[in-house]
């Protein structure tokens, strides 16, 4: 897995490349923009191949917390393995889940002013 | 033009309760799910991209839908947010919708569309937003306006809200009057009112008053009363002088001897009171019961009567095999016994005797294989699919001279793995060694 | 006609992925004889995702009582169905593992709850000292 990271109208982007499962998940509750509470984020999944409930739960975790000190993690271009985990776990109903990063960075701005 | 057809898990809490298991969107509508006369209404729009969005799981509904191309469009599937109103909806599928102009049906409501109308006319109108609401959903348009495909008048368009169980029911039964002329509505029928699915036995003595929709897999037994204004699902058995009138009886139920059912939802083992909502679950299993898809007694007693069969054959043909077997395959011929051109009499005799099939025999002693069922000896078992399919010495496609090529014979094949009874298996076991000398002697 | 594919890995994290990856192509191999079509990544994608699970919590089991030892994979291909067995020899797994409560969106247990959902029998049982989980599905 590679995790890269992009600036765009002063919001992050993190780009997911490759498989998140048991070996590479902590890697991506270990990285700084992911972890960091106060920070919202978009993560742009057009790349990612793979993901399991590992994974699944590294993102889970991140957004809990971002949530509670009132940042955001929106996600983009889900793929349809991908879609599927969160599918099957319920777990879509916690994100909001956009098909094109653009849109997902127009939509953080739009909640970054009206905060 | 696009179509957004969006449903939140809050907008169907009432199906949650009263017909647990099902999907929303594949609830059943006149035998239709539902999604289908939405997917209908946008196909009559003009829709050729269709994006089914829900708070909730969607791989049932994806299952079912594919990739669209049933129906000839290209369906795609994502998730919503609870919270989302339209302008979320457009903004998380940009993508989708592109430079376009998008319909968004949504909540759990009807459409009533007609089918003979051309409703392509929504890409091109003004609206400035919702064309149609309702209590729990709505239509609206959104994008560009494109240029008219057609030059007749929009025809109006209303929405029926489904909020609960007495709203499903009375739209299911209107959809059921309105029938086909309307609504793209699944079975055959003459005439009009009344539609009929697949294998569907219905005995002399019963009878069907209009309009009544049957779904396909049914039996309808000796004096059973069907309709006026009924709607049976698929797997179901009405049992005898049983009368179902007004009523609903979903997939997979039983219905027992000598019951009317009067205005009621049937479901397996419940009955449902539209009006009222009260539920009673039945407790004698031969009164209203949901049908489970293997019956294992009948396997057993297959098994025995195929056995039985095979070690008649075995032995009848020993002989012939013993003598001929050895004959011919000195002289290297027994490989091409089932198709000879000029066959010598060891040979005709060894065809007509179908002894090519013999050493295949004590398979059916093991269980291993059928007498009768699909053919294993030509490498065609990977193109069989499903659970209907059983290995067997003889094939059922033998048994009909038509079933010349492959896709013929599994069709020959399924439709007779699903609906032989044991006994009837020897009967056809006959009929195909007596087919296979005419194959082989055409005079 | 059945084939029968084992695979043993060392119980460690690192090889969840040679895992998932090896399941994804076996079942791609067995859609394809089949005649299945190439375009039927859902049948792959379960095998691939459930060996994942199923591997993780096998090594993490074994994680507990401080060592860990080999994990062996065995795939049956048969005419229209695929199995999937995985033994680890480490401390007895409680198949009784409480469903997520998905109202509160945890962020562990949904390992059994995705592998009951994609394949068609799941059963998990002890069976010569060994925690064994055996998954099935057919096409």
């Amino acid at each position: 897995m590679t995790i890269t990271e992009k600036l765009s109208s002063g919001i992050t982007i993190v780009e997911l490349c490759g498989t998140i499962d048991a070996s590479t998940a902590p890697e991506l509750q270990r990285h700084q923009a992911i972890s960091d509470p106060t920070r919202t984020i978009v993560i742009d999944l057009a790349r990612l191949d793979f993901l399991d409930s590992s994974g699944l739960g590294a993102i889970i975790g991140a957004a809990h917390r971002k949530e509670e000190s009132g940042a955001n993690m929106l996600l983009s271009c889900m793929n349809q393995k991908v879609r599927r985990v969160f599918d099957i776990t319920g777990t879509v109903r916690l994100f909001h889940i956009f098909d094109e990063t653009a849109a997902a960075i127009d939509y953080a701005t739009t909640l970054r002013k009206s905060q | 033009m696009k179509t957004l057809i969006a449903i939140k898990e809050a907008d169907c809490n009432w199906m949650r309760e009263t017909l647990p298991g099902t999907q929303p969107l594949l609830a059943p509508l006149c035998n239709k799910p539902f999604v289908e006369y939405l997917i209908d209404f946008a196909i009559l729009a003009g829709c050729r991209e269709i994006r089914l969005l829900s708070d909730g799981p969607l791989s049932q509904i994806e299952e079912y839908c594919g990739n669209g191309s049933r129906w000839g469009i290209e369906l795609t599937y994502a998730n919503l947010h609870p919270s989302d109103g339209e302008p979320e909806l457009l903004r998380k599928n940009r993508k989708f919708c592109g430079e376009e102009r998008t319909m968004i049906l949504s909540g759990c409501t009807f459409i009533d569309y007609d089918k003979t109308l051309d409703y392509r006319g929504l890409a091109s109108i003004d609206s400035g937003g919702t064309i149609a609401s309702c209590p729990g959903g709505s239509i609206t348009l959104a994008g560009p306006l494109e240029p008219s495909l057609t030059d007749q008048p929009l025809p109006p368009v209303g929405l029926t809200p489904i909020g609960d169980l007495k709203s499903y029911c009375r739209i299911a039964m209107t959809t059921l009057e309105t029938g086909s002329s309307r609504y793209v509505l699944p079975g055959y029928g003459g005439e009009p009112g009344c539609a009929i699915g697949r294998n569907v036995t219905i005995s002399k003595t019963a009878q069907i008053h209009k309009p009544a929709s049957i779904g396909n897999n049914v039996r309808i037994l000796p004096g059973a009363v069907i309709g006026p204004s009924a709607i049976i699902g698929s797997n179901v058995i009405i049992d005898k002088g049983s009368t179902i009138k007004e009523s609903i009886i979903l997939d997979n139920t039983y219905i027992g001897e000598q019951l009317e059912i009067e205005g009621r939802i049937a479901s397996k083992n419940t009955l449902i009171d539209p009006e009222s909502g009260v539920t009673l679950a039945m407790q004698d299993p031969h009164l209203l019961a949901g049908i489970n898809g293997g019956a294992t007694a009948l396997v057993l007693w297959r098994k025995i009567v195929h056995a039985l069969a095979a070690a008649l054959l075995l032995l009848l043909l020993s002989i012939p095999f013993a003598i001929l077997y050895p004959l011919l395959r000195l002289r290297g011929k027994w490989q091409d016994v089932p198709s000879i051109p000029n066959a010598g009499l060891a040979e005709s005799i060894a065809s007509a005797f179908s002894l090519d099939r013999y050493p295949l025999l004590p398979g059916v002693l093991t269980g291993r294989l059928a007498i009768i069922g699909s053919r294993t000896h030509e490498n065609r078992a990977a193109n069989h699919t499903g659970t209907d399919c059983r290995p067997a010495v003889f094939s059922y496609a033998e048994t009909e001279a038509w079933a010349a090529t492959e896709s013929d014979a599994a069709i020959v094949e399924r439709y007779h793995a699903l609906h032989s009874t044991p006994l009837g298996d020897i009967g056809m076991t006959i009929q195909a060694l007596i087919n296979r000398i005419h194959y082989r002697n055409p005079t | 006609m059945n084939s029968v594919i084992t695979l043993t890995l060392p119980g460690d994290i690192r090889f969840t992925r040679l895992a998932s990856q090896t399941a994804s192509n076996t079942a791609s191999l067995f859609t394809d004889t089949c005649n299945a079509g190439a375009g039927n990544w859902e049948f792959s994608h379960a095998f691939e995702l459930a060996v994942s699970e199923a591997f993780t919590n096998a090594v993490n089991y074994g994680d507990r009582m401080q060592g860990t030892r080999d994990i062996t994979i065995t795939f049956t291909i048969e005419q229209r169905k695929l199995t999937v067995a995985i033994r680890d020899a480490n401390a007895p797994f409680s198949a009784e593992t409480p469903e997520p409560d998905i109202e509160t969106y945890p962020e562990r247990g949904y390992g059994l709850m995705l592998i009951r959902t994609l394949m068609d029998t799941v059963t998990i049982c002890r069976e010569n000292g060994e925690n064994v989980i055996t998954m099935t599905k057919q096409l």
